[in-house]
């Protein structure tokens, strides 16, 4: 018995699409060589950097919404997330990096963001 | 020599019917107890990563399955010989016996979904802000502000990743009945809601297929896209302990991670 197998969709360039667009953003590997070491580098340390500012601002969501916050204290917490993702930002800028770059496929553990 | 292999298979015996692989070299079993790794001699010079390769390879597969249980190898690997193989094979065994005898006469199915993230983000917004009352977060200054719109965000996401999970449940519970395990991805881009991976028993191969078509039919129109690919051997499905930490020998390493590198899905479980 032959398995005769089919890829059936009325979509196939949707989907080559989004394949591409989550392979591009999760490389298995952090690309560093002599020739962009700076950059490869920059990648693997601003990811954890976008990581730990993710954890914070999603921190200090759950407690906006649950009302432990002050008018003072959402006052700091915005200005620290507002100058962290200003930060983020511009050394984004600085090393010709985008949002969907600032990932890695951790294997069997799934991807880190 | 350069040997090239397709599969481990539960058989030591020879291949009885001539099967040809990649470069049209023939295709042949090296016993290993009562096991075997299916080969074909490969020069370096041969330049196999193409489409042509792939569906080579994917074919040979194919025939194995017709008379073996196959534990599918990931395409372009290549080992230094007989003795690279068998020593592999060594440290291996045990855990290439349970795979084939747990991946026995089951096949997988690839499901990918597509959904409408745009109108569906839409409708949350327009939701949130018609609830927006609830939530009294000053804006009497810029960091307020930012907070405010961060706060919109953040439910949004939320909203966005619980719809996801409520399709997906709904869709696998369809899939499930027919499936012996199962690996699902969630939202691997905004669009993307669903990248899975079933394995199927043979006999219920047309059960599975009608559930996908009973899930495809109701969904298509509300803009939902779908891809169904299979019945392919098992590649997602082979389970095999990451033991190259323990080896001393930095070859043989290498090898085994070459066998183990296709296993790049995770469980369900966080769905």
């Amino acid at each position: 018995m032959t398995l005769n197998s089919v890829v059936e969709t009325d979509f196939p360039e949707e989907f080559v699409e989004e394949m591409e667009k989550s392979n591009d953003a999760l490389p298995r590997k952090i690309d560093a060589n002599p020739k962009n070491v700076e950059k490869g580098l920059a990648k693997l340390v601003l990811t954890l950097i976008e990581l730990i500012r993710k954890l914070l601002e999603k921190q200090a969501m759950r407690r906006v919404e649950a009302g432990s916050l002050s008018d003072e204290q959402i006052e700091n917490v915005g200005e620290t997330l507002m100058k962290l993702e200003n930060k983020m930002e511009e050394l984004k800028g600085i090393f010709g990096l985008k949002d969907e770059e600032l990932n890695l496929n951790l294997g069997p553990l799934g991807d880190l963001m | 020599m350069k040997l090239y292999t397709y599969s481990i298979i539960d058989s030591s015996k020879q291949i009885t019917e001539p099967i040809y692989g990649l470069e049209g070299a023939c295709v042949y079993n090296i016993p290993y107890c009562d096991i075997g790794a299916v080969v074909s001699e490969f020069t370096e010079s041969v330049q196999s990563k193409t489409e042509d390769g792939v569906l080579a390879h994917e074919e040979v597969i194919e025939r194995l399955m017709e008379s073996f249980a196959v534990l599918p190898v990931r395409f372009h690997t290549v080992f230094d010989g007989r003795d690279g193989i068998l020593s592999m094979m060594r440290s291996y065994y045990k855990d290439f016996r349970n795979n084939l005898d747990r991946l026995r006469n089951k096949v997988e199915f690839g499901i990918k979904v597509i959904w409408p993230s745009d109108k569906i983000k839409e409708h949350l917004i327009n939701t949130y802000k018609k609830d927006n009352e609830k939530v009294s977060i000053p804006d009497d200054s810029s960091n307020k502000r930012f907070i405010k719109k961060k706060f919109e965000e953040y439910r949004i996401d939320e909203e966005f990743e619980k719809k996801a999970n409520k399709f997906i449940k709904v869709m696998d519970m369809f899939f499930s009945k027919f499936a012996a395990e199962k690996k699902l991805k969630k939202l691997k881009t905004e669009n993307l809601l669903l990248d899975g991976v079933y394995l199927v028993e043979r006999g219920k191969q047309d059960d599975f297929k009608e559930a996908f078509e009973h899930i495809k039919g109701p969904h298509t129109g509300a803009g939902f896209k779908f891809l169904f690919s299979g019945p392919w051997p098992p590649y997602n499905f082979v389970i095999l302990p990451k033991k190259s930490d323990l080896l001393e020998d930095s070859e043989q390493k290498d090898l085994f991670d070459k066998v183990i590198q296709h296993q790049d899905l995770v469980g369900a479980d966080k769905i």
